[in-house]
């Protein structure tokens, strides 16, 4: 299997480790392409360090040795020679087209994808990554980190990934560091990002039950309980506007099985209701812009919005009901609410999504007959079970 | 201020009362009085840029997070309303585009060229003037004129794009406002200035040179200034083109690099760094010269390889045109960026064989350790730093990691500030003597250097581990683990700015009770060291007739110094010394 052509030689991982790996990179390099990345960057740290010793060494000696002393002046020398240029012309290119290939060649690994690689989707838009599997399921898992709720995105290990990407707005860029690599994820073409990620290590293991899930960084979910996982951060690194720096993923290793369990699990989220998906939409595609409490941000918030009358730019105005909040995500710009930008970007829901935001937004109204209509009893029950995983 | 003789008095002499004076500045064709100008006009512009970098490293002193009152914290500024991350985000940005805006487009393209480049050029050649007096004030009004118009539409407006402009980012947010357009107006006036400085400067080159002064008998900071003026005239156009095209994209919509009406917003890209990277050697050539200049005469040294130097400033002005690919790794193909890298690493060998040149110069020579030459030192320290850390960034499996991080931010820092703007510090205290006739405190100038290079390291030093750690640049806000090294980052900045206002002090004590500066106080051979301090309106009493080397420290007693306070050893060893290398003249 090719998977085995991108084993580390132990060579390179010499190189790879100590005192200077781990104050350069901090967290181990997530792929076998990425401890090739780092072996060059330490190569190319050795190479630098010791040609800036060398010249600083000079210059400190000439400094002191042929300081200024009074009543003399400089002595004669040669300023010109031919075959010591030549040298410090010839050595430094040299070096140069060595280490022109050796990039090369790493970046080559980096780049061309194996051909047996799974694809998947990967979405950029102000300010959220989204990911679509390749039967149709999207991730609906969010960790806290930093100052936001950002994605979850399982994936095997030990199996090449391909990701194609495209934005829906302006220019993003995914990088993660743990792999070396970014590349620009762009409004007009696909671009692709490939990485085989490495076997988690052991050290993070999915919570047995609900207790344990309460100290950990992954949810329970009973199909993943006890299965290893390494969560490598996503960026977004090409500049995106007021949220860029919270434009952040997880990618969540998981072992190939765990892996297509969750899959099954995700791809089939029947046991949602529709405000439990709507709520899970508004985390990973909305609550950058949306807020649920009444405050005001980039959009208007959607607390206590339902069947109330909307006032939009153009003097118009409507009443909030399910065809216009329908209408409004399909064609963001047809009716701006007044006193907002006119910058909502199309995001693309398929019909359940839809009906899920609909009955999200009505469980946010003030009038308990709109509420009741999708907190039925035992829906109501059955959303405080759910709360738990997408925690 | 020293009246020469009676007719010709120095170009500083006031005509008459304060309006007169005023007046008389305002519609001046003299270079050194433009030059002057430029000088103060860009160092307040610093100054402008600066504290905006103050603020930005103040904003990042602890990350964004909101608590559990819905109060923020992290944030510099933001409205008393705001209740989303976005509004105080939102000042970050604005900052850091008026940081970079501000710094490259008016202080650094302009900062040497046309401060100390036209004070020394007209002096350096042994002319009256630059070649087309007019145009330089021309150009002087429309670099103040753009800078005005530029922050003023940043600061108004509110442009938070980043200096680069990009597409589609720059051509679709907040479409009902005309900001970007403004801003980009103001960076396209300003290459008008930049243009004509430069065509003035070549046509200056080429025909007002001193009698008996060839092509390699010029100082090389004129092959420097000739070289970027080069690059200036060429490449310029090209960003105004580009320019104007997004002003065409927002205004009329026409899908040149939107991708909703059919463009392309990656050719942006290469059509900016097309321009905006040969502007990095016209940045940074300049400085180059000034340090080729500052080492030989601060070492009484014959500069090594001179003509290596001069045709290495060529080099890279010719390489530079064909190396733009390189700032757009992660979004060419990969062909494109294998050529890229490959050519990137073509400019690398020009570069570091003007750094062996330069050590190599001191080698045996007379090395006085002052302000200019400290600063020329720590130039070639900061420099050799950024352009070996440039190595990765070519790299390609390197750069991948590497791209856009911090890591980046620390590289061009280090060639931009730790090559230009010390460069330009390093010129300023070399020349300072000269256009202003008063010498400075020298104790006062070695400490405030030090200052500077210790908190330029902490700021800078710290940015590089960032990077190569993974925080991504233009974050207004980071995950916990980069507080530690934001915060000694930003330390840094205050130390930065504490060497800066020592400057600022010592140059104000210099104007206020400086010593008078003799003609020629570090013993310079070029022309410039003829006239006295500072210059007479028309440079010199007589055209100055070039008999010798810029560099000939070794056969020639320096203008204005005693003979017996130079003994040349020629004299010991009976002869000419077999290695000069300018050419005979007997004239």
């Amino acid at each position: 299997m090719t998977v085995h052509e991108h084993t580390t030689n132990p060579a390179a991982l010499t190189l790879a480790e100590g005192f200077f790996h781990r104050m350069f990179f901090q967290r181990a390099p997530g792929t076998a392409n990425a401890v090739a990345t780092d072996d060059m960057y330490m190569w190319l740290w050795w190479f630098c360090l010791a040609w800036f010793v060398f010249l600083m060494g000079l210059l400190g000696f000439f400094v002191i040795r042929y300081r200024r002393r009074p009543g003399k002046i400089a002595q004669t020398s040669t300023s010109h020679n031919t075959p010591l240029e030549i040298a410090w012309t010839v050595i430094p290119t040299l070096f140069l087209v060595y280490i022109f290939f050796k990039g090369f060649w790493g970046y080559m690994d980096k780049v061309v994808s194996p051909g047996h690689a799974i694809e998947m989707n990967i979405t950029g838009v102000k300010w959220n990554w989204s990911l679509q599997y390749p039967n149709g399921a999207e991730s609906t898992y969010t960790t806290r980190l930093g100052a936001k709720e950002i994605p979850v995105f399982y994936m095997p290990a030990e199996t090449p990934i391909r990701l194609r990407m495209i934005s829906q707005d302006v220019m993003h860029a995914l990088w993660v560091p743990d792999f070396r690599i970014k590349q620009d994820v762009l409004p007009n073409r696909y671009t692709t990002f490939w990485f085989q990620a490495n076997a988690p290590s052991g050290d993070k293991v999915h919570p047995m039950n609900d207790l344990e899930a309460k100290g950990s960084k992954a949810p329970f979910i009973a199909e993943l309980a006890g299965v290893p996982y390494e969560d490598h951060i996503i960026y977004c690194a090409e500049y995106c506007g007021d949220e860029h720096s919270e434009m952040a993923a997880v990618i969540r290793v998981v072992s190939d099985d765990a892996f297509a369990r969750w899959l099954d699990v995700i791809a089939n989220p029947t046991d949602k209701s529709p405000v439990e998906l709507g709520e899970i939409v508004w985390k990973l595609k909305c609550a950058s812009c949306h807020s649920i409490d009444g405050s005001r941000n980039t959009g208007p918030t959607w607390k206590n919005i339902f069947n109330t009358n909307r006032r939009f730019t153009d003097g118009s105005s409507a009443v909030a009901d399910e065809e216009y909040i329908r209408n409004s995500i399909l064609y963001p710009a047809r009716q701006v609410v007044e006193g907002y930008p006119n910058n909502m970007p199309l995001i693309p829901l398929r019909e359940r999504q839809l009906e899920g935001v609909i009955a999200f937004i009505k469980s946010l109204s003030d009038d308990p007959l709109v509420r009741a209509s999708v907190l039925a009893p035992p829906a109501e029950q059955k959303k405080e079970e759910g709360q738990d995983a997408p925690q | 201020m020293s009246g020469h003789s009676e007719h010709h008095g120095s170009y500083l002499e006031r005509k008459g009362g304060m309006i007169a004076t005023i007046w008389d500045w305002a519609t001046t064709v003299d270079h050194k009085k433009i030059g002057v100008m430029y000088l103060f006009a860009i160092l307040f512009m610093f100054f402008l840029g600066g504290m905006a970098a103050i603020a930005v490293r103040m904003e990042l002193w602890e990350p964004v997070r909101q608590a559990a009152d819905g109060s923020f914290t992290g944030q510099l500024f933001r409205p008393a309303d705001a209740v989303s991350m976005s509004e105080g985000n939102n000042f970050y940005n604005r900052l850091f585009t008026l940081h970079g805006a501000i710094m490259v487009f008016m202080v650094i393209v302009p900062s040497i060229p046309a401060s100390l480049g036209n004070f020394l050029l007209p002096l350096m050649l042994g002319a009256k003037d630059v070649a087309f007096p007019r145009l330089n004030l021309l150009s002087w009004y429309i670099y103040v004129f753009g800078s005005i118009f530029a922050v003023c539409s940043i600061i108004l407006g509110g442009v938070d794009t980043g200096w680069t402009f990009y597409t589609p980012y720059s051509t679709t947010t907040d479409a009902d406002h005309i900001k970007v357009v403004l801003m980009v107006l103001g960076a396209f006036i300003l290459g008008f200035s930049s243009i004509l400085t430069g065509l003035n400067f070549i046509v200056t080159v080429h025909k007002l040179r001193a009698p008996g002064m060839g092509w390699f008998d010029m100082p090389l900071f004129i092959w420097a200034i000739y070289s970027s003026a080069i690059i200036q005239v060429l490449a310029t156009p090209v960003i105004g083109i580009t320019l104007l095209l997004l002003v065409f994209e927002r205004v009329f919509r026409i899908g040149i690099f939107d991708p909703a009406l059919g463009g392309d917003p990656v050719l942006y890209q290469h059509f900016f760094w097309f321009y905006s990277h040969p502007v990095v050697y016209v940045m940074i050539l300049p400085g180059m010269g000034v340090i080729s200049d500052v080492l030989a005469v601060q070492s009484h040294k014959r500069i090594f390889g001179y003509r290596a130097i001069a045709f290495s400033s060529l080099g890279i002005a010719a390489v530079s045109f064909i190396v733009w690919g390189h700032h757009m790794f992660t979004s060419m193909s990969e062909l494109a960026s294998a050529v890229f890298s490959a050519l990137t690493f073509l400019v690398a060998i020009p570069t570091a064989v003007k750094v062996f040149n330069w050590i190599a110069t001191l080698y045996k020579g007379s090395i006085t350790i002052n302000t200019p030459m400290l600063y020329a030192l720590i130039f070639l320290f900061l420099f050799s730093i950024g352009g070996l850390t440039g190595l990765p960034l070519g790299t390609l499996s390197t750069d991948l990691h590497l791209h856009d991080s911090y890591f980046v931010v620390a590289h061009f820092h280090y060639v931009m500030m730790g090559g230009t703007i010390i460069a330009l510090m390093a010129g300023i205290h070399h020349w300072w003597p000269k256009m202003f006739g008063r010498m400075y405190n020298e104790t006062g100038g070695m400490i405030g250097a030090i200052v500077v290079f210790i908190g330029f390291n902490i700021t800078f030093l710290t940015q590089f581990l960032l990077g190569t750690q993974g925080m991504p640049r233009r974050y207004a806000s980071y995950f916990d683990e980069y507080t530690s090294l934001h915060q000694l980052s930003t330390i840094g900045s205050w130390v930065l700015l504490a060497g800066f206002l020592i400057h600022l002090f010592v140059f104000l004590a210099s104007f206020a009770s400086g010593k008078k500066a003799p003609p020629n106080p570090w013993g310079g051979l070029t022309l410039e060291w003829v006239a006295t301090s500072p210059p007479i309106e028309h440079n010199f009493e007589h055209e100055p007739l070039v008999k010798h080397g810029p560099y000939d420290f070794d056969t020639v007693v320096p203008p204005h110094w005693d003979p017996k306070d130079y003994p040349i050893p020629e004299a010991q060893a009976g002869g000419r010394p077999a290695v000069a290398h300018s050419p005979d003249r007997n004239a």
